[in-house]
């Protein structure tokens, strides 16, 4: 009797565990099985989100837009070296930016052009650009670019053109193509000149100091923007206006 | 005595994913913390303060990759951390999938953009490092949840 009653019991704990591990191996298959679903959707949805990032590149045109603006816009004013406006002007406004930066493309559609035609046209103010290289080595290219056109008086062009014709940043679009085309647009005189002033070591030193300078004061980011004058100098960082610099500017001056 | 066994064993099976489930969810309220705070700080055209210093996170916050097709990459964030959010309070396979899903996705997403950091931009914003980092511990966590639990309601079955 006692022989029969083991035997019932071995017979059921061995059905249980037969039934246990068949639900361990459904677990399991459940497990793969929704992995397997989990890991092909999300690759999917990488996929078309990297399609999309990638799919803004592009740049590198060389129809450069914007060359009547900024001529009518500069028409007139000094052009020395780095600085725009009266080279005797009491108050200095110096704007430390990187050509890739889209913020600074903005201050240059936006807040430059009120600075331009107020304080900088009247001879209040002179502007002077800096070429804080932040972004990435076509940042570099870039502002060597500018800099060899500020051997021929067409740096200030050159920038507000650069701008107005800027790229998504590091997608390859600033090309020697590209860089020719804004210097043909801003009228450099000698383009083989431009050419050979671009390509020399001499901006890499200015080019260092420029990005020390910013640093320096602190600053977080492009554009910033410092002025000077008799009163004193201010270092206003990136100001959000116009008004903000003419307040600076009437406080120096 | 045995008809219990099996939603005993199934109660304590689904006691040991409320811990995963529990952490996901702090996870995700931090991920959607980081992702919120970049989002408001570029809102104005500013960039999040790096805490050590250094313009890192206003040259990411510049890059043309901060934005897909018009979009903040923050916002995206803040709606991927919200499904996991979701997927954490949900229970079941359901959650488990949709948790797994988002946290693959998630992760291989972060690390694409930490590639772009490192070898397209150039800088590193420390705000998108920590966000990396979560989702990376967010994709273990619902890994681990995935793989030990999915199924786990077939333990109800009873014996027959």
């Amino acid at each position: 009797m006692a022989s029969r009653k083991e035997e019932k019991e071995r017979l059921r704990r061995e059905r249980l565990r037969a039934e246990e591990g068949e639900r361990v191996a459904q677990r399991r298959r459940r497990a793969i099985q929704l992995g397997s679903v989990a890991v092909l959707g999300a690759l999917v949805i990488v996929a078309v989100l990297i399609a999309v990032s990638q799919s803004g590149g592009g740049g590198g045109s060389t129809d450069i837009q914007g060359a009547a603006d900024v001529e009518s816009l500069l028409q007139g004013i000094p052009q020395r070296g780095t600085t725009l406006g009266e080279p005797g002007a009491k108050v200095t406004i110096v704007e430390y930016g990187d050509l890739q930066c889209p913020v600074c493309k903005q201050y240059s559609e936006t807040v430059i052009p009120d600075l331009i035609k107020g304080p900088v046209r009247s001879g209040v103010a002179k502007l002077e650009f800096r070429n804080w290289v932040i972004i990435g080595p076509e940042s570099m290219d870039a502002a060597k670019a500018a800099l060899a056109a500020s051997r021929q008086g067409r740096y200030w062009t050159y920038i507000e053109l650069f701008y107005r014709n800027q790229g998504q940043e590091n997608s390859g679009y600033v090309t020697d193509e590209f860089m020719t085309a804004v210097a043909k647009a801003a009228g450099v005189p000698d383009l083989q000149r431009w050419d050979s002033d671009r390509a020399s070591g001499r901006w890499d030193a200015a080019i260092a100091a420029d990005a020390s300078e910013a640093q320096r004061y602190g600053f977080s980011g492009t554009p910033s923007f410092v002025v000077a004058g008799p009163g004193g100098t201010q270092p206003l960082g990136t100001p959000g206006s116009a008004a903000a610099i003419e307040r600076a500017i009437k406080a120096v001056g | 005595m045995a008809e219990g066994a099996a939603p005993q064993a199934r109660r304590r099976i689904l006691a040991g994913e409320a811990g995963l489930r529990l952490g996901a969810a702090v996870l995700a309220l931090a991920g959607i913390g980081v992702s919120t705070y970049i989002a408001l700080a570029e809102a104005g055209g500013g960039a999040p303060v790096c805490l050590a210093g250094g313009h890192g996170c206003t040259t990411v916050a510049q890059s043309e990759y901060s934005h897909l097709a018009g979009i903040n990459v923050a916002v995206i964030g803040i709606a991927g951390y919200a499904g996991l959010l979701a997927a954490a309070a949900v229970p079941g396979d359901a959650g488990r999938f949709a948790g797994l899903l988002l946290a693959i996705a998630g992760f291989g997403f972060s690390a694409y953009l930490t590639y772009l950091e490192l070898f397209v931009i150039d800088a590193i914003c420390q705000w998108c490092v920590a966000s990396a980092v979560i989702m990376a511990l967010l994709l273990i966590v619902n890994g681990t949840r995935a793989w030990r639990y999915a199924g786990a309601e077939l333990a109800s079955a009873s014996p027959r």
